[in-house]
């Protein structure tokens, strides 16, 4: 028997986990809010889209139909629109589709007022083609016009 | 000697920490709305307006996006100093707009004016119309403390376009007209108000007022001609 003894042996003491749930959350609250859905993007056709200085955001919550114009991939000098999900043949499709649209009482009753047709145009598109799409709107009397730019520092 | 016997440490404060970090996060991170241009559409009509010269700035971009201003060639980036010009440049220069001048006097003296004709015509609809913009001015006089001078109604912008013309050229020239403009905004709100016209939050109903007074002293006034085709 030593003089010295040790005693009995110690045992660490358990690290608590009580906090790992706290640290889950943490980042779990954290990615959810920095993370930015992406923007609807067209997957038919190639835009380039226009940086400009003075922008403004988009509201959140509205009502919107998506209008994409841009180069059929694989082709030169082929601009093509796109509304929704489907390409567009014939412009006069945008104010049967819009009118098919107001129907709806969700649209109807913010036609006026927060119902936004949201534009995603190629740089080197036209003036021609923007046109047409714009006839159309006023066909349906859709009349705000929101063009998505990227913003130049 | 007996060794004390470590003791667990203690983690509930972990959790604070935990939670001041997350409202750290939770404050300090912003999220990238999509960066917009916003353009109202106009009616669909044939009515062909009748403009005095002097009241339009007219800025042309051809087939080939070269610019034109008052029919002459320019540069773009003088789209933004010619803007500026039109809206604010010396009562009286030739081929200019003449100011309106607008004060808390004359808007209720209009109001009133205003309020009996549409009691013998309730269904006027242009009459509502300026009914409204003359309570903003009358609103703008109040959050300026005095009156001010603005262009006629009639004044305006003007872009015509060719059908050839590059959207690239059209949201450029968009783009010089609005850093004209809100450069114009932005002086007067900081002379008014001592902040620049971007950091006013339009969710706060003050700012909303100021933001408001400011755009009736340079409002937004961009007319798009019908396609034409430009040399």
């Amino acid at each position: 028997m030593s003089k010295f003894s040790k005693g009995k042996k110690r045992k660490d003491p358990a690290i608590s986990t009580a906090a790992l749930p706290d640290i889950v959350f943490m980042l779990l609250f954290f990615f959810m809010v920095t993370t930015v859905f992406k923007e609807k993007e067209s997957k038919k056709l190639e835009i380039d889209k226009v940086a400009i200085k003075e922008t403004i955001d988009l509201e959140k919550n509205i009502k919107a139909s998506y209008f994409w114009i841009g180069r059929v991939p694989g082709k030169v000098d082929d601009f093509r629109v796109q509304l929704d999900d489907d390409l567009v043949n014939d412009y006069s499709e945008i104010s049967e589709y819009l009118a098919k649209l107001r129907k709806n009482p969700e649209y109807s009753q913010v036609w006026g007022s927060r119902f936004f047709n949201v534009f995603k145009v190629d740089k080197k598109t036209e003036m021609r083609i923007v046109r047409k799409v714009h006839n159309e709107l006023k066909e349906a009397e859709a009349f705000k016009v929101v063009y998505s730019v990227n913003r130049e520092k | 000697m007996a060794k004390r016997e470590v003791e667990e440490i203690n983690a509930g404060s972990m959790a604070d920490i935990a939670f001041l970090l997350l409202i750290f996060f939770l404050i300090t991170t912003t999220m990238n709305l999509p960066q917009v241009h916003e353009e109202r559409l106009p009616q669909k009509s044939d009515v062909e307006f009748l403009l005095n010269e002097r009241n339009v700035l007219q800025i042309m971009a051809n087939k080939n996006d070269k610019i034109g201003i008052e029919g002459e060639f320019a540069e773009i980036e003088d789209i933004q100093k010619e803007v500026k010009k039109f809206y604010q440049h010396k009562e009286g220069t030739p081929n200019m707009p003449d100011y309106v001048e607008v004060s808390r006097k004359i808007c209720e003296d209009t109001l009133e004016s205003l309020e009996l004709a549409l009691q013998s015509y309730p269904d006027a609809a242009l009459y509502k119309i300026e009914q409204d913009a003359w309570n903003r001015r009358l609103n703008a006089c109040i959050a300026f403390g005095s009156g001010f001078k603005t262009l006629p109604n009639t004044a305006t912008v003007s872009i015509q376009l060719d059908n050839a013309t590059k959207y690239e050229t059209y949201m450029s020239v968009l783009d010089q007209i609005m850093q004209g403009l809100n450069s114009l905004r932005d002086s007067l709100s900081k002379e008014k108000f001592g902040v620049s016209f971007s950091k006013l939050n339009d969710k706060v109903e003050l700012d909303k007022q100021k933001i408001s007074a400011i755009r009736q002293v340079y409002p937004k006034k961009i007319m798009k001609e019908k396609n034409r085709s430009v040399q």
